[in-house]
Formats: C-alpha cells, structure tokens, sequence
C-alpha cells in the first residue's frame, strides 16, 4: 500500500522521559512525526499521545511492535478516519491593514473561526475542525498576509467506548 | 532511621538473589559501596568499566541469572556503553547501576555529569533515574524483572549520590509491586500452534532454526526432545550453537556469512523453515531475497517484533518458547524422513570428503587439541574476528551455555572480561578465552584483575600480528590492498606482559602446541598461551559482500 497519512494513539504512562523514548522509535525506524499532541487522559497518570505519520502500511505493525515494547507504553492503537472523531486546532497570527480588514473579517465569519485576541491591529484567530477544515483557512488566509500560525496536531478519539 | 537510600539498595540486591557485582567505584557510587561493604556481596574491581558490563554479560550468559555491574558518573557511564549495547544485541538479562552527580546539580553540567539514561535509552530495554530514597526497592525489583522477563536484556538505574546518602525510615520506603506481567497469550494460541504443527507435519525437507532464545527460554531439553521425535534436522544461527549438543546426526551447524556450508545449502533446499528463538539477523540471511527461497516460513519468538522484522513469516506465535515447545512436542508426528535425511547425509558426506567442512587452517586442530586437553565441562568465550569463528566451527559445545560469544553487536575486547564473569558464575568449571591479539589489546588491563583475584582463566591469544578477520577482507574484496590492519604484535612479547601481571604464560606455534597446551590444561592459576599464527590462515567458506548464503567460496576468485 502506499504512503499515506495514519494517526496512532498511544497510551502510556505520564512520567518524564517516556515521550523521549517514543520518539525514538520513530526516529529509528526513520518515520517523520508530521504532528504530535501528548497530554494527560482522565486519568491523571495515563497520557494519551495522538502522533500522525506519514508511512506505507508498513508502518502500523513495525511502530506498533516496537512501542509495545517499551516497559511505559499501554496500548498502541491506529486510528482510521472513519471510526475516529478527529479535530485539529490553529491560532493565526496577521496583522490587519486597509487591504485585507474586510476580507479578514469575512473569512473568520464565513468558516466560523474566532477573534481571540486583537492588540494594536494583531489580531489572533482560533480556527478549530478536521484538519481538512483548518488547512482551508489557512490557505484561504495566507494571501492575506498571515504572520505566523501554531497548529495543536490533530487530536482524536475512537467513536466509539469500549 | 540509620538506613540509607543505598542500604535500601544493597538489601533489594541481596533479596534480588546477587552475590556478585563487577564495578568501579567514584565519587559518585561511594555510598553504595560504602553500603556494600557491611554486606556479603562480593565486589569485584576490575580495571576499566567496560569490562565491568562484559563480566556481567558474561556471568550471565553463563549462569542464565542476571548479570549486574556498578560504575559512577560521567566516564564511568559512559565507559559502560558498548557493554550494555553488547548485552542488548544478544539479550543478556543485566541491571547495570550507575552513580549520579547529586540531584540539585543534575543538568547543570556538574563534574563527572552526563545524562547516562539519553546515552544509553536505544540500547536498554528500560532506565530509571532514582528521585526518592524511598522508590529504590520497587524500582530496583523492577528493575530485575524487566531484565528477566519476555525477551531479556539490560536495564539501567541511575543512582544519584544524594539520594543515596539520604537517610530514610524504612517505613516510609514504598513498595509498588512490578509493572511486568506475565505475558499474555496471543490471540489464537492453540489455532496457531496447531498451524505451524501442521505445516511441519506435511513438510517434505523441514529445518528448524534455532537460535538464541532458546537457551534464554531454558527451553534445550524440550527442543531436544521436538527433534528426536520429529527427525527434524536443524541448524543454528551464531547465538543458538550450543542449544542442541546430543550427537544425533540432525545438527547441521550453524548458518550464515561465517557459517557451515552444509547448513546454508539445506536451508537453500528446504520447504519449510520453522525459526524458534531467531531474528534473521543479516548476518545469518545474507541477501533476505535469496534466503530459503523455496520454504514456508514459521517463526516463534517471545517478542513480537522480532516476527516478520527481516522476513515475513507465513506463520508466526509469539510465546515463550519452552510452551510452545511443550506444545509442538505433542502435536508433531513421530517420523523417519528417510529420503531428506538421507539427501543431507549425503550432502554432507560430499563435503567431508573434499574437506570442505574444516577450512579453519592450523587454528581447526588447535582449538580441538586445546578442548580435549581440558575437561569435559569446559566452557569457551570467543573474542571478535577469525578467532570467533574458528572456535565457533571447532570447538564442539556440549552443553547449551558451554560457549559464549558477542554475536549480534561483534564485540572486539569482549572475551577476556566476558570470561572473568564466567568464571565467577561457573568456579568449578575450566573457562577457556580465545581471543586474538587486537581484542586482547582493548582490554588488556583486565590482566591486573585476573591476577589481582587469581581468577583461573585460561587465556589463548590467537597473534597473526594483524587484524586477522579484516586482513581477509582486504585480500578476498579489495584487491588485496592491506592498509591499517598490522598491529605489530610481532614486536610485543605477550609472554613478558603477562609474567609482568603475575600470570603464567607460554608462547607456541599453533601447528605445534602440545606442550603449551598441556602447560595451561594442567595450570592451576590463571594462564595465557599466546598462539602464533601466520596472517594468512584465514577462515573459509565465506559469503562475499552482497552474496546469497549459498555463494560461499573456499577461496581467492577471479
């Protein structure tokens, strides 16, 4: 099969040094993380780590293998689209002017995204949706002259419990 | 409230069933052997810490126990690291301990600072820093099981000194049972048992592979058992010889680059390869395209990603091996397989005849006349290079932990304190070193330790003046264009050297040894035999760069 984007989800134990560890793995089988969100699940002492890779189908098994491996990880799980709710967050940074105000303003309405914060004519937009959702804003927002942006990665959950 | 982090520690060691320990102490790791002192554990000293992590590794290759060493901070650590990559190729269960600059000054590039646990995390199974007096016991319990359990291998604490200068109330320490759980079994077990069974009952021209772990799974006797029933014929890659000794005519010897070409050539021809305890190391497949290309492949290994890693495996179980061999053994057919065993047998009997099956040069006779002229439960340790594979292919194993060797990582400098640690595992049997003259170099100093505690090592050191393994290289694949192999040994008297540690020596020519030889069997004390070797006594068959392991050559081509 070939190269496409697969999501892993990873429960490990939240203690220091195991996202190094992770990591590793990747890196040494030689897999770029393209993104990557780790934080604590309801269970304080669980973190999920949500990681999207770039890879051929061989990936899942060789990743998933080397990671079980590792004494704090818990569960090693791919997450397909279909069956994942999957949501991504970008703040975008642009500095507002005469010329793109209005087109600014109507962008952030047309895609429902957010004015967080707006200081001397910098204005910090939330955008919040699939990652198809969010790179359309950003591209609809880049000609209008978008200083810097910081994306979350994609976050996701199984639609269903368990 | 008199308890220190590091009597915490000692008394977790003592518990854990240690009595011996290979370390090197600093400033670091005084409390521990401050600690160590009041206890029985037996600390031995030895001359540089890389040799501290081989000893370990040896003693526990030897004794199938875990192997532990002790070395402080910075160098110290750092000097460790090709021993604990060592033990992690070929999985020795080893908890090596670590001093740590105390813990207001981690990270701040203190003396003797250096983040051991980063260094060393693509070459441990697990690590630990130890933050609380009060988490020693657990961690360094869990420490031993993660050592031991599943697929073995080391693990690393690192100990700073603060923590174990700390006095704490034993009532206060934490017990936290162990993390490791006793593996689960995989999802259709008995199903995928019964497959590979099976498989091997219709198979026309089945060989097993075996390879390490089933020595670590203790599982010799069961497999043992699987071939005399079966009238399996197996081979071995490097880390697996030794795990079936009996002289049944099924052992076709070991695969490989350096291996035997009876074994390479039935792997070749067979249709059913049932891989237990192996990783298809490159070094045992060659070219993987080319690789048993006729068979259905089986794999059984405790860790999962060892299945299908190389070569994708038709059928797989992931178990520990002794079960699934215990299950095998009740599944197989009892058979004679009269037609493939009697196509092996004349395979081998071909190669016998024109004396293909022993191209170790003079090197071949000598180490069999060295093995006859010591005890039967001998054990030998192997260095890196043209002396490894000479032993590996004359010295014949007879029983499964009787020969060590630093297969997966090549360890040059690995046998003379890999076979100090043997012999603290094993005192009442005769350990044998064949090393050659550029790995006795790396850890020559071990010579002081040898000395120092007597300890009764017999010590061959193969001296061709050169960098025997590579030199062959050169000669056979790069035009025999010979550039930085002449260690000059020549001109260095390793008699002297010897004699000047307090150690016996001889010196012989290795086509005429017998009274060398007879001087170090009969030899009470620790003994060295420099053995001289002309550069050109190679080692054949070998596999060319690039080549199927069914393209040995016996010689120079073209």
């Amino acid at each position: 099969m070939g190269i496409q984007e697969r999501i892993i989800e990873i429960l490990v134990n939240n203690k220091p040094g195991v996202l190094a560890r992770v990591a590793g793995v990747f890196g040494r089988l030689g897999y770029n993380i393209e993104s990557l969100c780790v934080a604590e699940t309801i269970s304080p002492e669980i973190s999920r780590i949500t990681s999207i890779t770039n890879a051929d189908s061989d990936f899942i098994e060789k990743v998933k293998k080397q990671l079980t491996r590792l004494v704090d990880v818990i569960e090693v799980t791919e997450l397909v689209s279909g069956q994942s709710a999957q949501r991504e967050m970008v703040l975008i940074g642009i500095t507002l002017n005469q010329k793109n105000r209005q087109e600014v303003a109507q962008t952030v309405s047309m895609f429902d995204c957010k004015i967080i914060s707006m200081r001397d004519n910098y204005c910090t937009i939330q955008v919040a949706g699939s990652r198809e959702e969010v790179e359309t804003v950003i591209n609809f927002m880049r000609p209008l002259g978008v200083d810097k942006i910081a994306r979350t990665g994609v976050l996701a959950l199984q639609r269903t419990g368990k | 409230m008199d308890t220190t982090g590091a009597d915490i520690l000692v008394n977790t060691l003592k518990d854990e069933g240690v009595d011996t320990i290979f370390g090197y102490p600093g400033a670091s790791s005084l409390p521990i052997h401050d600690s160590m002192l009041k206890s029985s554990i037996r600390h031995y000293l030895v001359r540089h810490e890389q040799a501290a992590a081989h000893a370990a590794d040896g003693y526990a290759r030897a004794t199938g126990k875990v192997g532990v060493c002790l070395a402080t901070s910075g160098p110290g650590a750092t000097n460790l690291v090709t021993g604990i990559a060592t033990a992690y190729m070929d999985s020795t269960p080893l908890v090596v301990m670590t001093g740590q600059v105390t813990t207001n000054l981690l990270g701040s590039d203190a003396f003797q600072e250096t983040d051991i646990i980063g260094i060393t995390m693509p070459i441990t199974k697990h690590s630990y820093l130890v933050n609380d007096p009060c988490d020693i016991g657990s961690i360094l319990k869990e420490a031993f099981d993660i050592a031991r359990s599943g697929r073995p291998g080391p693990v690393l604490v690192d100990l700073p000194r603060d923590i174990m200068a700390t006095k704490c109330d034993l009532a206060d320490a934490r017990n936290v049972p162990s993390r490791v759980k006793p593996h689960a079994q995989e999802e259709q077990h008995d199903e995928r048992l019964k497959k590979i069974a099976v498989s091997l009952n219709r198979a026309e021209r089945p060989v097993l592979l075996i390879g390490g772990g089933v020595k670590l799974a203790q599982a010799c006797d069961d497999l043992a058992g699987l071939i005399e029933k079966g009238s399996l014929p197996f081979v071995s890659t490097m880390m697996g010889i030794g795990s079936v000794t009996a002289a049944n005519g099924f052992n076709l010897g070991f695969i490989g680059t350096h291996g035997n070409e009876l074994a390479n050539r039935i792997v070749h021809d067979s249709d059913f390869i049932l891989a237990i305890g192996a990783r298809f190391s490159d070094r045992s497949t060659s070219v993987v395209s080319e690789f048993a290309p006729l068979a259905t492949i089986a794999q059984i290994d405790i860790d999962a990603s060892s299945i299908g890693k190389v070569i994708k495996a038709d059928l797989s179980l992931v178990c520990d091996i002794r079960e699934a061999l215990e299950g095998l053994g009740s599944l197989i057919e009892e058979k004679d397989r009269q037609e493939w065993l009697g196509r092996i047998k004349r395979e081998r009997e071909a190669r016998n005849q024109s004396g293909e099956m022993d191209e170790c040069g003079a090197a071949g006779p000598f180490i069999r006349d060295v093995q006859a002229a010591l005890p039967e439960k001998s054990i030998a340790i192997t260095d890196v290079g043209l002396n490894q594979i000479w032993t590996l292919r004359s010295w014949k194993a007879r029983a499964p932990r009787s020969v060590i060797t630093p297969g997966g990582l090549g360890t040059m400098g690995f046998g003379l304190p890999a076979a100090m640690g043997v012999q603290m595992g094993e005192p009442d049997h005769t350990v044998v070193v064949f090393s050659g003259d550029g790995g006795f170099f790396m850890n020559i100093q071990e010579l002081a330790t040898i000395s120092c505690y007597q300890i009764p090592i017999k010590i061959v050191v193969f001296n061709n003046g050169h960098l025997g393994m590579i030199r062959q290289i050169q000669d056979l694949f790069y035009g025999a264009r010979f550039c930085d192999i002449e260690l000059g040994t020549s001109t260095v008297d390793l008699v002297t050297i010897a004699k000047g540690f307090g150690i016996e020596a001889d010196r012989v020519v290795v086509d005429n040894a017998a009274a060398g030889i007879e001087k170090m069997a009969t030899s009470t004390g620790p003994f060295l035999l420099e053995v001289v070797v002309p550069p050109e006594n190679y080692v054949y068959p070998i596999i060319p760069p690039g080549k199927s392991n069914i393209d040995m050559i016996s010689g120079r081509v073209g």
